[in-house]
């Protein structure tokens, strides 16, 4: 079949099936099936199986549940609501207050987790019912964390760097120390936009929590310890050397499940209880990640990833013209496959054009998480659409629609780094440079 | 016909250059008739699903790093025993016993063997210099398979296991302090980020092999397969010089970064062939008399 | 009947999150091995070097496994996401019906996907396919595992088709009604 029948063939079959109601993971291998029959020279019977499987056991995978887990057992402990409680007076005199927690939260997981599933599930399950309760806009609650948590693949550690610069040949520690720079930007320009919006709807914002004099501050930090400590602990068990970044997850585990003994906030029903929550979550991405790795792999055989690449390789485009179609073609991609996938299925053509365009292929490495970032937040695939609706309940098309600022945001940061190449490439020069 | 062919390395590594020359001469010599479209990296089937992908025809033709298959066959870890065969010319006289009976094997599964290419020979890596092995008395040895656990212990080393994406934090952190690897990889991985001293020990020279399905094959002309057959031939004669030019422009570009370079000293050269010969032995003990004829073949072509 | 199936998805989800957990212990005892190296070594000792054979390779088996069991009790717990907009929407008795028919759509291919997976796992069993670590692990083991998850995920899918159509509220329906969702 014509590509340019069966490419928009599949996008009706992806829609029509998510409309009915049918899930997700089942959604993309129906897609799937369709284009195995109507491209592919090998029977999707023998393909299904062996794509899904190597795609479901992968090792680095494993951090994912243990995150997750962790962070069900610090919502059930109330470690998390004294981590809230806590940074209420910090945060008093910032416009915004306390949805601040969701980017600076998750900038500070995203140096523990390499995936931005995992780090909008864990920092979502603690701030979503925090905020809800303390009043929060909901809408913005869900989209600072729905932006936010995609800082899990550009700050380091990083699964879509790690795969970017297995396939490129490119220094995964170099694109590590390029992701830092433009990862605090974003969560500048995200802290920055919470400021400017609560400042115009005020009205929208809850009424300030009481003044509180300095005992009552120091007594509020002495809350926020803990799960300092157990962050300290994760980003120390990596950089001392005792546990690899997908190990560390465990000692996240281990440390929640010690404190929340400690302080006889859970019961062992309760941490029974939070391993099952967690084994529901990680069912539900792992199903998704599954039924996405066939959809891969079926779009792989019909070639219209490279086909599309092509064409655009063949316009001879100046390089800010290519990087702005470049932006366009990976959003709309992005809307139906997921970040590796994307990565996974276009990067040997992309990038030989982006190289004869004389950009860096480190730089290009950022570019492309942001724009796979981009991806996290766009219906109807998009993880962390995923992950909030399981949390909230709300509807992935509306979580999209809170998002929508951020995702903005994203495309801002995009241009601001094809502006400013130095913003990715100024630390791994000055760090690693001989 | 039009045939996928998935590949486990980027397009910018010699043996995927090599294999799309290969699929373009192919093209040529067949008029177009065969087709064969390079997903390389992993893209279409990762490096652990590729062999069995093409046994059971999801793709009729395929790269895989040989030693992948030892646990299933000792045969297959021939050109992975350190220290057996540790240059060009022995790797080329240890190829040349191994093949008939890799062929065979391969056979056994419905799978013939076009061409195999060597990587360069595997090397040491560390931050401190290396003069004898027990400067790497209970060093963290970077092992990934069953031969290189084995190869750690018998040097003294503590086997420790790291992902492949995880090499650079996992040195950075102290969580490993040496790792044996090809020039090529320590290029591409940009190992001077990490490591201070690499010494030239071509351990072994582990090769790739592009197999194709039999039935496959079978079902194309007979002058397609001969021109298939004679692209092959080419490409192996092709994919050997270059690797041999990617060893010398490998070893330059870590130079040029910083990296001392050192030969072997005598003392771990001594050390290296007891080694050798202590992992030969065991080998042998698994791969019985087929194992043996190939070494005593390789040994009398010496 | 009813009571053997509930059950039977509910042992299925506990053996996954077992293995989920199994893999922490592990994963620990990987830590503390090397814990053990670098204290050995701070007191200039030979450092034991204790490690788990093989754990990359093993873990992402216990990943594969665990996951494919909780596919069924996942279902059921209302965990699996799906776009409820056009559903919602449909009067009671066609929301019904259009409920059996994407259950009965949803079975179809997780039949196809544990045909798939037996498929594979057979093919594993004849090749005598093992992996590639220090460990030789049978591949059809955790492929076992794989298939059985899928076909039980599809047992599932064909109870809820029944449910709903005898006029019931399947389980999943149910949970996600109590989960809550926009009000
Ligand atoms: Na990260
Ligand atoms: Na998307």
């Amino acid at each position: 079949m014509e590509i340019a029948t069966l490419a928009p063939l599949l996008v009706v079959v992806l829609f029509g099936a998510l409309a009915l109601g049918l899930w997700v993971g089942f959604a993309l291998i129906a897609v799937g099936m369709v284009a195995m029959f109507a491209a592919a020279s090998a029977p999707p019977s023998l393909v299904f199986a062996t794509k899904v499987w190597g795609s479901m056991t992968v090792w680095d995978l494993t951090a994912l549940p243990m995150f997750i887990w962790m962070g069900e057992i610090l919502v059930r402990s109330r470690l998390s609501s004294d981590m809230f409680s806590g940074l209420a007076p910090f945060t008093a005199r910032l416009p915004g207050r306390l949805l601040h927690v969701n980017v600076m939260g998750c900038a500070l997981f995203a140096a523990v987790s390499g995936s931005s599933a995992a780090t909008t599930a864990t920092i979502g399950r603690m701030s979503l019912p925090e905020l809800k309760s303390r009043g929060y806009d909901e809408r913005m609650a869900i989209g600072t964390l729905a932006g936010s948590g995609t800082f899990g693949f550009l700050i380091p550690p990083s699964i879509i760097l790690i795969v970017y610069g297995a396939a490129t040949e490119q220094s995964i520690a170099r694109l590590f120390l390029a992701g830092v720079v433009p990862g605090f930007m974003l969560a500048a320009l995200f802290g920055g936009y919470i400021m400017l919006w609560s400042l115009t709807h005020r009205d929208r914002t809850p009424p300030p929590e009481p003044p509180v004099d300095r005992s009552e501050t120091l007594r509020a930090a002495a809350r926020l310890l803990p799960v300092i400590g157990l962050i300290v602990a994760v980003i120390g068990s990596i950089y001392l050397g005792l546990a690899s970044p997908t190990e560390a997850a465990v000692i996240g585990v281990a440390g929640a499940l010690i404190l929340a003994a400690a302080t006889g906030a859970l019961s062992r029903a309760g941490a029974l209880d939070s391993l099952k929550a967690a084994t529901i979550t990680t069912c539900m991405i792992a199903f998704i990640l599954a039924g996405a790795s066939f959809l891969t792999v079926a779009m792989g055989y019909t070639g219209i990833p490279r086909e599309l690449a092509r064409l655009i390789g063949e316009m001879g485009l100046s390089p800010y013209a290519l990087l702005a179609m470049l932006t366009v073609f990976f959003i709309v991609m992005g809307m139906f496959l997921d970040g590796i996938s994307i990565v996974v299925l276009t990067v040997s053509i992309i990038l030989p054009m982006v190289t004869a365009a004389g950009i860096d292929p480190i730089w290009f490495g950022i570019f492309l998480v942001l724009v796979v970032e981009m991806s996290q937040i766009t219906p109807p695939v998009g993880f962390n659409l995923f992950v909030i609706q399981t949390i909230t309940g709300r509807d992935i098309f509306w979580v999209a629609r809170a998002a929508l600022p951020f995702f903005g945001l994203l495309v801002l940061a995009v241009a601001l780094l094809s502006l400013f190449p130095g913003l990715a490439l100024w630390l791994p020069g000055t760090m690693l440079s001989r | 016909a039009s045939w996928d062919m998935p590949t486990p390395y980027g397009d910018s590594v010699f043996h995927t250059q090599n294999i799309q020359t290969f699929a373009e001469d192919v093209a040529s010599a067949t008029d177009g008739e065969v087709e064969i479209t390079v997903h390389s990296a992993g893209s279409l089937f990762a490096h652990p699903e590729i062999k069995d992908s093409v046994r059971r025809g999801l793709a009729p033709i395929g790269e895989v790093l040989m030693s992948r298959l030892a646990n299933e066959d000792p045969v297959f870890a021939i050109d992975s025993i350190p220290f057996l065969a540790s240059s060009y010319e022995e790797a080329q006289a240890l190829w040349e016993a191994s093949r008939p009976v890799v062929e065979e094997r391969l056979a056994e599964q419905g799978l013939t063997l076009l061409f195999a290419v060597p990587w360069p020979g595997q090397s040491l890596y560390t931050q401190a210099e290396v003069a004898q092995a027990s400067d790497l008395e209970g060093a963290s040895f970077r092992a990934y398979n069953a031969a290189t656990e084995r190869l750690a212990q018998l040097m003294g080393a503590v086997p420790t296991q790291i992902e492949t994406g995880d090499i650079p934090t996992a040195f950075a952190t102290g969580r490993v302090d040496a790792m044996i690897t090809s020039p090529s990889t320590g290029v591409s991985s940009q190992a001077w980020d990490f490591t201070s001293h690499y010494t030239d020990t071509q351990a072994w020279l582990p090769k790739n092999m592009v197999i194709v399905n039999t039935q496959a094959f079978e079902g194309l002309p007979e002058e397609q397969r001969t021109a298939i057959m004679d692209a092959a031939a080419e490409a192996e004669t092709r994919g050997w010089e270059m690797s041999r030019e990617e060893t010398e422009s490998g070893i330059a570009t870590l130079e040029e970064n910083g990296m001392a370079i050192n030969e072997p000293s005598e003392a771990l050269s001594q050390e290296m062939a007891e080694i050798g010969e202590t992992m030969t032995e065991e080998w042998l003990e698994e791969a019985g008399e087929a194992g043996q004829e190939i070494v005593d073949t390789y040994q009398g072509a010496e | 009947m009813r009571r053997f199936l509930d059950r039977l998805y509910d042992t299925a989800l506990w053996l996954s999150a077992i293995t989920f957990g199994l893999i922490a212990v592990l994963v620990l005892l990987q830590i503390l091995g090397r814990l053990a190296d670098r204290i050995a070594r701070l007191m200039s000792l030979p450092p034991p070097g204790l490690t788990i054979p093989s754990l990359a390779e093993f873990g992402g088996f216990l990943f594969a496994g665990a996951v494919f069991l909780g596919l069924a009790g996942t279902l059921q717990a209302g965990g699996h996401v799906r776009v409820k907009l056009v559903t919602r929407s449909l009067p009671d008795g066609a929301a019904r019906w259009l409920g059996v028919f994407v259950a009965l759509a949803a079975a179809a291919l997780a039949g196809f996907a544990t045909w798939s997976s037996g498929l594979q796992m057979a093919d594993s069993l004849r090749f005598g396919a093992v992996s590639y670590g220090v460990v030789p692990i049978p591949l059809a083991i955790p492929q076992g595992a794989m298939t059985l998850g899928l076909a039980l995920m599809c047992v599932a899918l064909l109870d809820a088709a029944a449910t709903a159509a005898r006029g019931g509220t399947p389980a999943h329906d149910a949970a996600e009604a109590r989960t809550g969702g926009p009000d």
